[in-house]
């Protein structure tokens, strides 16, 4: 049902165009980033975003179950208005305009799954979603993502972030070899 | 003589640039202000002159009876005469804390002091920092227990103005003050006693519900 | 002189949702330009044949430092208004690793699953559903895990704060750094090309 795209190839049939170089990519999302500071005295982020859903959420559900957990109770603020009410939440909502906009200029809109040669579609998406699901945990004991603390509190200097970004890295490295099947 | 800078790639340029700005830092100094601002003196003496930056005693009761919270008054005194008595709805913010005491700067800022003399110098420290909505107390807290605590009025005087002082009455049981009447000499008998604080919870001062609490995480 | 901006009251919250959707635009067409809408580009990374997350990364992590730094400098940025989120050491730590991890297994970061699904990938919407799972598991064991959650609280402290080192001196060797691991991950890539799937 679903195409799969196992070959890292950086240009594909048909008419998708090849990616950026990284060193442009990554001005430009830096420069991105330095808007951010000067415009709004803040930086990215995702993660927090996800977290404003799942309160608003379980607070549709459960109202006092919510209030009463220190977590969401967080996010619910005063109660005035939604936790979606949120600059975080309509930055994340750019995000996939954005990604969605370069995509569609560039040929790379496709209904795929990624992965490598030796897993099957239904092994990647089981992996995908345990992954996420250990994402989430540990982005919201951190307190960030890659996007949030890496790039952010990277660029301004934070000592929690440094550390949280060189453990990323340590992280990946270590897990990656477990998974290899899943990639290589 | 060939310029050794055309042969390189664009990467390696931006490369040299980035580390030529890297060692400029090393010299460019501290990014944060550290307190160092630039003044326009001649707006701001125009901004006194037009005395667009008081605001009188009643009207500052009055907001507060209405229970308005587009605004944040700043008590400059010591935390210790902030104990004694403040104004209700006050924050204790000494001068020395002025720098760092976290006040968005499209806020509305009304100061008050004793007479006025600190309450004009953070003033102008706020006006220096950046701060466009900064107010005095016309007559600090001396006004305030002059006309709102202890409002007094002579014997003789108009029905129009007896009723006027009716309403400073109300105004200033509200604030927990005694208002005067009669003679001069009864007046003066009478004891001015201001009234107690409650004691602080030790929780933050009351902050208006209407400062949010913004979440600048990720 | 008045910058940030939003700091300084030049606009109101409910502009500064606008600006929030557009920088996210900007944010997810650059993500989605590097290629970090494909997990198999980004989980290169830790196979080292394909080093764009780490030069992604640090371009702008370089871009955006020395940018703001100059701007402050001058004068025309406020660098003690510009938010930096607090430092708990050891929670940061752990959840780095443990977001390493979900990273490595899944092949997305929460930001490029974003970016992935609003490009077609069923992993990578996938991927969000996890993340959102995760959340809120860890919403609900929260009050068991609160404590550690607060543990080690350093306030906004920044690397120059921490060693006593000026500012410049920090972005210098944050600069030198970059650049030389630029160097080091362009031999890597040719180091490990065959790992590479064809």
């Amino acid at each position: 049902m679903f195409t799969s795209s196992s070959a890292v190839t950086d240009h594909a049939p048909h008419r998708e165009r090849p990616y950026w170089h990284p060193y442009a990519a990554g001005i430009g999302l830096g420069l991105v980033l330095l808007l951010a500071f000067v415009i709004m005295g803040r930086g990215l982020g995702a993660s927090g975003a996800f977290s404003s859903l799942v309160t608003t959420v379980v607070h549709a559900v459960a109202p006092a179950h919510a209030q009463n957990n220190a977590f969401y109770q967080e996010y619910l603020g005063d109660g005035t208005k939604s936790p979606l009410h949120d600059w975080l939440v309509f930055e994340v909502i750019g995000v996939f305009a954005g990604g969605f906009l370069s995509g569609a200029l560039a040929g790379r809109l496709r209904t795929t799954i990624e992965k490598g040669p030796r897993i099957s579609n239904g092994g990647r998406l089981t992996l995908a979603f345990l992954g996420g699901f250990i994402m989430g945990v540990g982005a919201k004991l951190a307190r960030g993502c890659t996007s949030g603390q890496a790039l952010t509190g990277g660029a301004l200097l934070s000592v929690g972030s440094w550390a949280f970004m060189l453990c990323v890295f340590a992280g990946a490295y270590a897990a990656a070899y477990f998974v290899r099947r899943e990639w290589i | 003589m060939k310029n050794p800078l055309t042969n390189l790639n664009w990467k390696r340029r931006i490369a040299l640039l980035a580390l030529a700005l890297g060692v400029i830092a090393l010299f460019a100094g501290n990014p944060y202000r550290g307190g160092c601002v630039s003044l326009d003196t001649k707006e701001l003496a125009l901004m006194v002159q037009n005395e667009r930056d008081h605001v009188s005693v009643e009207q500052l009761a009055d907001w507060i009876i209405q229970g308005r919270t587009d605004f944040r008054l700043l008590d400059c005194r010591s935390e210790k005469e902030f104990n004694d008595y403040h104004i209700p709805t006050a924050e204790s913010v000494p001068l020395a804390a002025l720098n760092d005491y976290p006040v968005q700067r499209n806020e509305r800022i009304i100061l008050y002091s004793e007479g006025g003399i600190h309450a004009s110098q953070a003033w102008f420290l706020l006006a220096a920092l950046g701060y466009k909505h900064v107010y005095l107390l016309t007559g600090g807290l001396d006004e305030w227990r002059d006309k709102i605590l202890f409002p007094a009025i002579p014997a003789n005087t108009s029905a129009e103005q007896q009723a006027q002082f009716a309403k400073m009455k109300e105004v200033s049981r509200y604030f927990g003050g005694t208002p005067q009447s009669g003679a001069a000499s009864d007046q003066a008998a009478v004891k001015k006693e201001t009234p107690k604080m409650p004691v602080p919870s030790g929780s933050a001062p009351s902050v208006p519900s209407g400062s949010k609490k913004k979440k600048e995480g990720c | 002189m008045s910058a940030p901006f939003y700091k300084y009251g030049l606009f109101g919250d409910e502009i500064s949702l606008v600006i929030a959707f557009l920088i996210g635009i900007g944010f997810g067409f650059f993500l989605e330009r590097a290629g970090f809408g494909n997990a198999r580009k980004l989980a290169a990374q830790f196979y080292f044949y394909d080093m764009t997350v780490f030069k992604v990364m640090f371009s702008a992590i370089v871009t955006a430092m020395i940018g703001l730094y100059y701007l402050s400098v001058l004068g025309f940025v406020d660098l003690s208004l510009v938010y930096v989120s607090p430092t708990f050491l050891l929670p940061q730590v752990v959840g780095g690793l443990i977001l390493g991890v979900g990273f490595a297994v899944g092949g997305y970061c929460p930001g490029t699953s974003a970016v992935a699904a609003a490009t077609g990938r069923l992993d990578g919407v996938v991927c969000l559903f996890g993340i959102v799972a995760g959340i809120f598991f860890f919403g609900e064991v929260f009050p068991a895990i609160e404590t550690f959650y607060r543990a080690t609280p350093m306030g906004s402290v920044t690397l120059p704060q921490l060693l006593g080192i000026s500012y410049g001196l920090i972005l210098f060797l944050v600069v030198l750094m970059a650049l030389g691991g630029f160097l080091l991950a362009g031999w890597a890539e040719k180091k490990f090309a065959h790992l590479r799937p064809e």
